[in-house]
């Protein structure tokens, strides 16, 4: 299938493997847990250069921040103690959907967001998170907010960069956090998916809101205004009856062999809601 | 055509293999004579061509060759001890667990997997850990209870029995 190859490089070290991805031109691919690049099967490909051995498996917390390395790999993320403690688990449960057992022991985090799809469960928990994404290149690492990684369908920022790091910074104080999917099953691709985080101000009113959805749009998205919509208000059945309203304004799902546009923008109504209501629940607000 | 070497120990045998950059896993399983690994869909999906690499089930279809370097992998054919059957094989011919064949040894190494981290799992546990892997006849009631009989039998020494039964 991948008859064209040249050349299956497993470098050591992050800056070889720029080098060898410089060298290859738009002929090398990296290969990580290889999930979405083998069924791609792409003919173009003559250098596969596998970033496994380069040092980016890793969960590690700085102070209240933590970051994880591109290559850790889904079973990693949902077994972390780390990574089921952080934000109610929503990471550890977005990752533990991501497909079959034997593909969890293989996709990685940052394969998940480089392959740069809509319906990547990784995504709208990362959202909700405010996570970076660390990119290295030839001439030193950036980071970039999770928000300004995508640029369109299936199309990411990196460039020829290197996916090296997802961070996520110290978190809102007694935040409360969800992960919500809708699929034909557990695993299965989502159909829309969503993440919530909430923190509660000492009157009991929103401060800080995320509301995250995937598979409703060319990219996992923010739903902003409906995040606005909320901050400093009570957060009761109304108020939440409205947010989602804006929630389904906001979002573009398509139609789809899998579901409807029409479905797709009620479900975000719905995995919103149960979203917001679980996270209000964490912080002990009754609705 | 380019060509490589591959080093790996494959249920528990040290191998050297030439290989092209581009092969991938369940090819060359297949080319070396490891029919157990089946080819079903191709695209991570069915989990016919589960196998273990360090322990852990990753389907061999979306896994490169090349990437099995220093790995030891374990297939069906390396689960038995000489004639004697692992115990999640008994459960299986005990409980009927297969029909047509092409599922089991990826139900087997995904059971195996799952008993050698987690020895007593739930019912939920051992579901999860089959859910990968389809079965488009029985189904996975039989298998379910298998896995759960293994689970149980375990520590005990499996009897003797015709691995070609």
């Amino acid at each position: 299938m991948f008859d064209t190859v040249e050349a299956f490089y497993r470098p050591g070290t992050v800056r070889e493997a720029l080098r060898l991805l410089q060298n290859g031109k738009n002929r090398a691919r990296v290969v990580a847990g290889g999930t979405d690049l083998v069924v791609e099967a792409d003919q173009s490909i003559r250098f596969l250069i596998d970033i496994t051995h380069a040092g980016l498996s890793y969960i590690r917390r700085k102070g209240k921040a933590c970051v994880i390395g591109a290559t850790t790999t889904m079973a990693t993320l949902e077994n972390s103690p780390a990574i089921r403690a952080l934000a109610d688990g929503i990471l550890a449960r977005a990752a533990a959907t991501c497909g079959s057992v034997q593909i969890r022991n293989m996709a990685t985090l940052g394969g998940n967001l480089a392959n740069g799809s809509p319906a990547a469960d990784t995504a709208a928990a990362l959202l909700a998170l405010d996570a970076e994404v660390v990119l290295a290149e030839a001439r030193g690492r950036r980071k970039i907010p999770l928000t300004a990684f995508y640029s369109g369908l299936r199309k990411t920022a990196p460039g020829k960069a290197l996916i090296v790091e997802v961070a996520i910074p110290a978190l809102p104080r007694g935040g409360r956090w969800s992960f919500q999917k809708l699929g034909r099953t557990e695993s299965d691709i989502s159909l829309v998916n969503a993440a919530a985080g909430l923190q509660l101000d000492s009157q009991g009113r929103a401060k800080w809101v995320r509301i995250a959805l995937g598979a409703v749009a060319p990219t996992p998205i923010r739903a902003v205004n409906a995040e606005k919509l909320l901050v400093g208000r009570k957060v009761d059945q109304s108020t939440l009856a409205e947010v989602c309203d804006e929630v389904a304004r906001e979002v573009r799902p398509i139609t789809d062999v899998r579901a409807s546009a029409e479905y797709r923008r009620d479900m975000c109504r719905v995995l919103v809601r149960r979203a917001l209501e679980e996270c209000a629940a964490g912080t002990g607000c009754s609705l | 055509m380019k060509t490589m070497e591959v080093r790996l120990n494959v249920n528990g045998e040290a191998k050297q293999w030439t290989i092209a950059p581009g092969d991938l896993l369940l090819d060359v399983l297949r080319r070396q004579g490891y029919f157990g690994v089946k080819r079903g869909c191709e695209a991570g999906e069915c989990g016919a061509c589960t196998v273990l690499v360090d322990g852990k089930p990753i389907n061999s279809c979306l896994m490169f060759a090349a990437q099995a370097e220093g790995s030891d992998v374990l297939t069906i054919e390396g689960v038995a001890h000489g004639d004697t059957l692992d115990p999640i094989q008994e459960a299986f011919l005990d409980h009927g667990a297969a029909q047509c064949g092409f599922c089991t040894p990826a139900m087997i190494l995904n059971a195996k997997a799952l008993l050698d981290q987690k020895p007593h799992p739930s019912e939920e546990e051992v579901r999860e850990a089959l859910a990968g892997t389809y079965c488009r006849c029985t189904g996975f009631r039989k298998p379910v209870e298998a896995v759960l009989a293994a689970a149980s039998r375990a520590g005990r020494k499996p009897a003797r029995r015709e691995a070609a039964r």
